[in-house]
């Protein structure tokens, strides 16, 4: 976890409005290594418009660089 | 609110002076009239300061967005409006649509009707399209009068700033513009009806993830808004 991470109480908001990711189980899945959690793999891909803030949560909850959402922000 | 329900985010940008009504769900069927789960209106400043939250009873079919947001636009030429919606995709097998009635009050010039901009979960998971929505482009008619055209941004993330380009096209030339927007801020950008002799013949967008667009047209002899429409996914 890094400065700058969303704050606990956000947890329970969307962050991907595709798949229904919440702040909280992206933090929960960094946590524990498990990212991207089933389900959820296409996270940030399908409208896109959630992926700034992917981004932005995942590195701050200390996702590895090559997390699979890398593809994505490549393409774009 | 469930998480066991979909989600849908649109947005749309309301200006004073303006009759601007949004039918909330424009399905209809003989069954019934379907309703949203829930919604919650977020009213944005240009510089992304939120101004405030309203729960929108679902049953309610239209909205009125002039009696919304006289309360929060003070002396501001715009506002940000998203619509957090929540819906059972039993009810709505592909997603809810909101349409948008714009107006300038007293104007002997014509209404424009417009798709609200779906701008977060337009693509859900469950129908598996994966085409690439944040380049967007817009061509416009090349018999078009006068008038000025331009663009309106905005950002919806929560934490996320982003740099959007905006190319305009001019005969053979291209023209390119970076647009900064810190998260909820968004912006109107006005682009030049010609150079060198040539109109304005396309517009595009590019940033890293689908923003808020909307391209607008306005009267030449106001601001009154005589287009404002969708740009369109651009394949290339």
């Amino acid at each position: 976890m890094s400065a700058g991470a969303p704050p606990e109480e956000l947890d329970g908001l969307l962050l991907c409005y595709c798949t229904g990711l919440t702040i909280g189980e992206l933090r929960l899945a960094c946590e524990r290594g498990h990212w991207p959690t089933a389900g959820k793999e296409h996270s940030g891909k399908l409208c896109t418009g959630c992926l700034g803030d992917l981004l932005h949560c995942l590195r701050r909850f200390g996702a590895p660089d090559k997390a699979p959402i890398g593809d994505a922000a490549t393409d774009a | 609110m469930s998480s066991s329900l979909s989600a849908l985010l649109s947005v749309t940008y309301y200006e004073p002076g303006d009759d601007h009504l949004i039918e909330l769900v424009h399905q209809r069927d003989t069954a019934g009239r379907r309703r949203l789960a829930s919604l919650a209106v977020e009213i944005y400043a240009p510089d992304g300061e939120p101004l405030g939250t309203v729960d929108i009873d679902a049953r309610q079919e239209t909205l009125d967005l002039g009696e919304l947001a006289r309360g929060y636009l003070g002396r501001r030429s715009r506002v940000m409006i998203a619509f957090d919606a929540r819906y059972d995709e039993r009810i709505f097998p592909y997603r809810p649509h909101h349409y948008g009635y714009l107006h300038r009050r007293g104007s002997a010039g014509p209404p424009l009707y417009y798709a609200v901009n779906a701008t977060l979960g337009g693509v859900p998971d469950r129908i598996g399209a994966t085409g690439i929505n944040n380049f967007e482009t817009y061509l416009f008619r090349t018999d078009a009068g006068g008038g000025e055209h331009s663009l309106i941004l905005g950002n919806v993330s929560r934490f996320s700033p982003t740099t959007a380009q905006v190319f305009t096209y001019y005969g053979e030339a291209r023209l390119a513009q970076d647009v900064t927007l810190a998260p909820k801020a968004h912006t109107e950008v006005a682009l030049a009806p010609e150079r060198s002799g040539h109109r304005l013949a396309r517009v595009e967008v590019k940033a890293l993830f689908r923003l808020a667009t909307y391209v607008v047209g306005r009267h030449p002899e106001g601001r009154e808004l005589v287009l404002f429409d969708h740009l369109f996914t651009y394949f290339k």
